[in-house]
Formats: structure tokens, C-alpha cells, sequence
């Protein structure tokens, strides 16, 4: 039996040998040009599609130049595959700089990987999950919407929508995350400053025993009990992404006021919750997808009960990333130059951003910009 | 080659199937895996480096699953609880600043009393329910987890009495969502370094191999663990084990506490699994607070099911081979979907269809395989194998 096993594991060993000289040959004749490559790590359209179809865009505008590829829709267990993306899009010399949006946890570790065998690499982050401080530390260029600023300026939006109170869906996880606990204590501040009452409630976590399913649920059955418990005029919010589809298809339902997604976009949430059609020529064309949400929700009785921004964050950060990525490499843009950054974030997505930084000439850079409520 | 070393008594192709069908599981695996290596043209540099460090960084937490089988217990899925406490150890070093291969070691010291007692509270439970201990294993898994959020996140920086800005959430109640393992980051990889630090890189002509590095004292460790799991096995205790784990009922009859045999099968295990996620976060340098440990179970399971082990009969082997093979279908999997595809998200697809679903696979092909078995000892007679195929408890 044991003879039968060292027989078994030879023969293993030397196909694996085989493999290993052919396929060596094959990669350096591969990796023979002199141009670079932009990689770009984003999820899968399983929970929201802004950031995939924001690095299709970059691939459609710049081709061969963009290697994409996708971490695990379960990044929160998976850390190990998701370094492994990464150091994956780094083996190939030619990649100089890797977007990840979003920088799920694990991405601090991937960059440090990445950057003790190629430390001239260039990593650009949309929407880091980890510590500011830490991101800033390691990643070249952080961009996110600016959380703790939105902490007030969605109150006031559901204020201004005519809301007098205030539910704020979360789970232990988001808020263990410093810029979602820190945005919810702002948050609840500015609620008792303008008159709104503060509700706080816990719904399951799409990433725990349940998964996304049991959350969804919950918020379509949760939604009808707060507004039989409350009234018509509350706002609800919602820290997930899972979460936003349910939560706009229970306040067209019942009545109640949703003023921004966790990830403010029209096409985060909108047109799953309304059975919206993107058609081909509406894909990655903002005017057109808003002009038809904002249809479909006049039509089903919504005016001035829902609101976002008029541009997707998650697909800006794709793309503004991948474009500010090609200026550094081609030495045409300093990162830590704020002005400069949002030139071209604006540029990209041809609305005016207000933009500021975690730090003084840091890189971590905080983007806000107006909504745009629909039916008005 | 193969006509060389197989012994010539009864027909070669019979032979070769026999083992091929006794080594199903990983060969299907090992087939997979070339596949995949092929299919994503993968560049083989990248692939071992990588196998290497998972190697490294996996090891240890898969060897942690052998003890527990052989005592009759299954497969373990407490090993989740071991690894929250490594965690909490991980935890009480980074408020306290201890850095390198002090950090670690003190870590370790520390995981154990938290282990200790963690893997005792287990064994009650699962000495309570005998011949359901995966699932109630899973099951406690969850729970232990529903405890560990409550006192990370609410409990510390009010009950517990910690400041720590580094540690903690702005508001001072609860740890952070990340903890910066920087300081002990790598320590144990690289506690051999000033004899060689690992890396390998070679040229000859054509030939490019590396850089690969190899976490050397990982791996000496995984060898140590390796050695005291093979010792442990021919001692006294071991033997007990392997006795309570052959009939539990026989035992008991033979004078051994089986209860007592499977609460140390159990504690030893969950501490082996304390120290194995000490160094698996140590390799990756962060640590998501709420979800490090929450698939180790799954995974290190996977890995060892792979190798060719069943709910019985575990080897060292078994969990080697398994850890290599796993892991490498998991570099190649999202690489070899998204090539023979050429969408990247039907990739990361392909990548859990094949990952979950090689779990089911191996349990299919492990029933075929005893079922297998079953027919042949009938054929030659019952008596042989009369202890296989004893019921179990």
C-alpha cells in the first residue's frame, strides 16, 4: 500500500514537473512588451453592479491596457483568495498600478504582499473598508464619499423631503467600521439638532448565518411595522448594499421617505426595486437612467419621497481611479495634489464634487455631491 | 514507470485502479488541478509562491482536525473557537505593544488557558451529544461567535476597562473592525532569516524559477506539530484514543473514561487550533476582528477531505496533500474561469462552484469508496475486516 502511494504521488509530481517547464516557457515569451498595464479588482454584480460595470467602462475606453478580475462575493471569510487576486494581477511585471474598489478588509495586507517584491506599485482604493488612518498609510490614492459629511447632509435631506424622524438599519459588523459608527454618532446629533427623531435598528447581517436572503427579508417585513408604528413620514437608511433593493420597494409600498443609499447612486438599489430595464445605450448614460427612474417612481405615486446623487460612487471610483492610475504612471498627475485629483474625478464624471482629505497632504480623499430628489 | 514498482502478482491493471480508487479523492483533485493550471495558463512562478505560503499559513490549523477523528469525534468544526482564541490573544498583545517573536510567543502562552477552557466547554457539549458531534460542532461555532461579538463590541471599553485609540472605535466602546498586525506581522515566517531568509530564485537559461519565498520557521513548526501529532499517536493516550474512536462502548468495557479521552482529544485540538490561526494571521498581517475565524472550520475541513481523509481516518498525509491541493485549486479555479470564460465575475463564480462543490464531491466519491469496500470484504470473507465494519457510535 505504501509502495502504491509514493507510486501515485510520483506520478503527480512529474506531470506537475511537465507542467511546470512548459508553461514557463510559455509566460516569457508572453511578458515581452515594454507598455504597462492598469489592474483593477472590483466585486461581482452579486450585491451591486457600480463598480463592475464602472471598470467594463474603463475596459471599453482603454481595452487590453485594464486586467480586471473579481474578489470573492464572501471577501469577510475569503481574505486568502482575495490577497491572492491580488498578488495574482502583481506577478504580471507589466501591471504597474491595481484599482481595488471596493477596498474590502484584506486589502492593507494585499498591498503590503504586493509591495515587498514590487514597491514601485501603485494602488488606488475606492471605498475602503479598513481604518483611514491605515489605508492612508499603505494605498497611493483613497477615494470615498464623505461619510462623516453625510452623517449631516442626509438629515437634512429627509428633512427637506418632509420627514420628521429618522431609521437608520445596521449590524454590529458596519458598525465595528470606524467611518459608519463615526457617520451614525453624527448622524443622531444632527437629527436632535434640526428637530428629527432618531431611530436606530438592527437588521441581520447579509454576511452572517442567514446571508443576504434573511436581511432582505427582514427590511421588507421590517419597513411596514416601523410605518404603521411611526407614520408615513420617516426616512429610512441603510448602511448595506443588499439591503437598499428591499428597502426602496417597501417605502414605495407603504409610503415612507428614502432619501440616499449607503452607496449613493441611481443605479444602486432603483432599477432592481423598480423592474427597470437598462437597456444597452442607457448603460454607464446617467441623465438617461435618472430620467427613467424618475418615470417609473412619478408613476407609482413617489414624487418627492425619493432621492440620490445624480452620479454613482461606485463607478466612479472604477473609473476615476483607473484614469487617475494612467496619469501617475505616465507621470502626468500628483497624487497628493487635491485640486488635481478632483479635476479629473470631475472630468470623468461631469458633475461638481466637493472634495477634502483625511489628513493634511494626505491621500485619502472624501468626495460629496448634491442629490437630486425625484418628481421634483 | 508505473510497471516498475507495482509487484507483479496480480494483473497490472487491476492494480493500478486499486489504487487509483483508494486514492480517488486527491487524484480527482490533483486532475482538477492540473486542469485548472492549464486551462488558466497560469504563470507557474506566481503559483507556487503562493501554494507555499498557504502551505505555510494552513498547515498547522488542518493538523489541529487529526486528533479529534482518531478519538472518534469526527470531523471538528470547534476548531472555529480555538481560533477566537488565538484571536483574543492577537488581541491582548496589540493593546500591550509586544512586538517580533515576543509578541507571538506570548501570544501563544496566552491562546492556551483561553483554549484550555474553550475546547473544555466544547467537549461538554459535545461529550452530551455523541454521534452528532459536527453538527452540534458547527452549531457552537455560531454561538461561540454571537459571544465573541458581544464582547468585543460591547463589552470592551465598558466592562473591560481598556483606552486604546488603536484598538478601539472613536466612540471608546468596542475593538475596531481591523486590528494593524504589524507588529508581529511575518515574525514567525521570518524568525529563521539570519540563517536563510527563504527566497528562492534561479536561472538557468530558459529555466526561470522564483522568486518564491518560503516561510522557513512555519514550516519547521508545521514539521514540529507533524512529529508531536505521530508521537502523541504511539503513546498511551493515543492508543486509548484510537481505542475509544475504533468502539466507544468496547472501550468503556476495557476500563478507559471515554469521556475524559474525548474531552482531551478535543482540548488538544483546539489548542493546536489557537496556535494554527496565530499563524495564519501572523502571514497575512491583519486581522478582521468580527470574521478571521468564522470559515477556518470550513475550509481546513475542505483541505483535509481532499487529501483523501474521511470522517474516520485522518492521516498527517492526508492533511499535507490536502492543504496543497485545495489551496491550489484555489489560486487556479478564479484564474481558469475567468480564461475559459473570458468574464471575470464568472470566475469568482466558477471559483465556489468548484470550491463548495469539491466538498460535496469528496464526500460522494468517500461513499463510493467504502461502499466499495464493503463488497470486496464481502467477497473475501467478513471476518478480515470485522473491525471496519463494526458500527460505530
Amino acid at each position: 500500500m505504501r509502495k502504491n502511494k509514493s507510486v501515485l504521488w510520483g506520478i503527480i509530481a512529474i506531470l506537475l514537473c511537465v507542467a511546470v517547464i512548459l508553461l514557463n516557457n510559455n509566460q516569457t515569451e508572453e511578458t515581452g512588451s515594454g507598455s504597462y498595464k492598469i489592474g483593477i479588482a472590483t466585486s461581482t454584480v452579486s450585491q451591486n453592479e457600480d463598480e463592475y460595470r464602472g471598470a467594463e467602462a474603463a475596459i471599453a475606453k482603454y481595452g487590453d491596457l485594464i486586467k480586471h478580475v473579481t474578489y470573492p462575493d464572501n471577501f469577510m471569510q475569503e481574505q486568502e483568495t482575495f490577497i491572492a487576486q491580488i498578488t495574482g494581477l502583481a506577478a504580471d511585471p507589466a501591471v504597474k498600478a491595481i484599482v481595488i474598489n471596493q477596498g474590502v478588509p484584506g486589502t492593507v495586507a494585499a498591498i503590503r504582499k504586493v509591495k515587498e517584491t514590487r514597491p514601485d506599485m501603485l494602488f488606488l482604493v475606492g471605498e475602503p473598508h479598513e481604518d483611514p488612518p491605515m489605508v492612508e498609510e499603505y494605498a497611493d490614492l483613497a477615494l470615498i464619499p464623505d461619510n462623516p459629511a453625510r452623517g449631516e447632509s442626509i438629515p437634512q435631506l429627509a428633512k427637506e423631503m418632509g420627514a420628521t424622524k429618522l431609521l437608520h438599519y445596521s449590524f454590529p459588523r458596519h458598525m465595528s467600521l470606524v467611518q459608519l459608527a463615526e457617520r451614525r454618532d453624527i448622524m443622531e446629533a444632527e437629527c436632535e439638532k434640526l428637530g428629527l427623531e432618531f431611530i436606530f435598528v438592527n437588521a441581520p447581517d447579509p454576511m452572517g448565518e442567514g446571508g443576504v436572503p434573511a436581511s432582505q427579508q427582514f427590511i421588507l417585513e421590517d419597513v411596514p411595522r416601523q410605518v404603521a408604528k411611526y407614520g408615513k413620514d420617516i426616512a429610512v437608511f441603510s448602511t448595506n448594499c443588499a439591503m437598499q433593493e428591499p428597502l426602496i420597494v417597501a417605502s414605495l409600498q407603504t409610503g415612507a421617505i428614502f432619501p440616499e443609499q449607503c452607496c449613493p447612486s441611481p443605479t444602486h438599489g432603483y432599477p432592481g426595486a423598480l423592474g427597470l430595464e437598462i437597456t444597452e445605450e442607457m448603460k454607464g448614460n446617467f441623465p438617461a437612467i435618472v430620467e427613467a427612474i424618475n418615470k417609473e417612481i412619478s408613476s407609482r405615486g413617489g414624487d418627492g419621497r425619493f432621492a440620490t446623487w445624480p452620479v454613482a460612487s461606485g463607478y466612479l471610483q472604477s473609473t476615476a481611479c483607473v484614469e487617475l492610475a494612467k496619469l501617475a504612471i505616465e507621470k502626468k498627475i500628483d497624487l497628493k495634489d487635491m485640486e488635481a485629483v478632483a479635476k479629473v474625478v470631475e472630468e470623468v464624471t461631469g458633475a461638481s464634487m466637493r472634495f477634502s482629505r483625511l489628513s493634511d497632504n494626505g491621500c485619502f480623499y472624501m468626495f460629496l455631491s448634491d442629490s437630486l430628489i425625484f418628481g421634483e | 514507470m508505473q510497471e516498475k514498482t507495482a509487484p507483479p502478482t496480480p494483473r497490472l491493471e487491476d492494480r493500478i485502479l486499486a489504487v487509483l480508487s483508494r486514492n480517488a479523492v486527491p487524484v480527482f483533485f490533483a486532475v482538477l488541478c492540473l486542469g485548472g493550471i492549464i486551462a488558466a495558463r497560469l504563470d507557474i512562478n506566481f503559483l507556487v509562491n503562493e501554494v507555499l505560503a498557504r502551505l505555510g499559513r494552513n498547515s498547522i490549523l488542518v493538523l489541529s482536525l487529526l486528533i479529534p477523528v482518531m478519538a472518534g469525534l469526527g470531523l471538528n468544526f470547534g476548531i472555529v473557537i480555538g481560533a477566537m482564541a488565538g484571536q483574543i490573544a492577537l488581541i491582548i498583545i496589540t493593546h500591550y505593544r509586544l512586538t517580533g517573536l515576543t509578541g507571538i510567543c506570548t501570544a501563544a502562552l496566552l491562546a492556551i488557558p483561553f483554549a484550555l477552557l474553550f475546547g473544555w466547554l466544547t467537549a461538554l457539549v459535545l461529550n452530551k451529544a455523541k454521534g452528532r458531534e459536527m453538527v452540534t460542532g458547527m452549531i457552537l461555532g455560531f454561538f461561540a461567535n454571537g459571544l465573541y461579538q458581544l464582547v468585543f463590541l460591547v463589552l470592551t471599553g465598558t466592562v473591560i476597562p481598556i483606552k486604546d485609540e488603536m484598538l478601539l472605535l472613536s466612540s471608546g466602546i468596542g475593538v475596531r473592525n481591523t486590528v494593524d498586525l504589524i507588529n508581529v506581522a511575518g515574525s514567525l515566517d521570518r524568525a529563521l532569516d539570519f540563517l536563510w531568509n527563504g527566497l528562492i530564485l534561479v536561472n538557468w537559461g530558459p529555466l526561470r524559477l522564483g522568486p518564491w519565498r518560503v516561510p522557513v520557521f512555519t514550516l519547521v513548526l508545521t514539521g514540529l506539530v507533524c512529529a508531536a501529532t505521530s508521537f502523541l499517536i504511539r503513546t498511551r493516550l493515543g492508543q486509548q484514543m484510537r481505542a475509544v474512536g475504533q468502539d466507544s462502548r468496547i472501550a468503556e468495557v476495557a476500563g478507559i473514561n471515554v469521556d475524559r479521552i474525548r474531552t482531551t482529544a478535543i482540548i488538544i485540538s483546539t489548542i493546536l487550533a489557537s496556535w494554527g490561526q496565530l499563524v495564519f494571521l501572523q502571514n497575512i498581517g491583519t486581522m478582521n476582528t468580527y470574521n478571521s475565524h468564522e470559515q477556518v472550520g470550513m475550509f481546513a475541513i475542505a483541505a483535509l477531505l481532499v487529501g483523501g481523509a474521511t470522517t474516520r481516518r485522518a492521516t498527517i498525509w492526508n492533511a499535507l496533500i490536502g492543504v496543497l491541493l485545495f489551496h491550489t485549486l484555489f489560486v487556479v479555479s478564479p484564474l481558469a474561469g475567468q480564461k475559459i470564460f473570458g468574464i471575470p465575475q464568472v470566475g469568482e463564480y466558477f471559483r465556489v462552484f468548484l470550491a463548495y462543490g469539491v466538498i460535496a464531491v469528496a464526500l460522494a466519491l468517500h461513499a463510493w469508496q467504502s461502499s466499495l469496500r464493503r463488497k470486496t470484504a464481502k467477497q473475501h470473507g467478513e471476518k478480515e475486516n470485522s473491525l471496519e465494519s463494526r458500527p460505530q457510535d
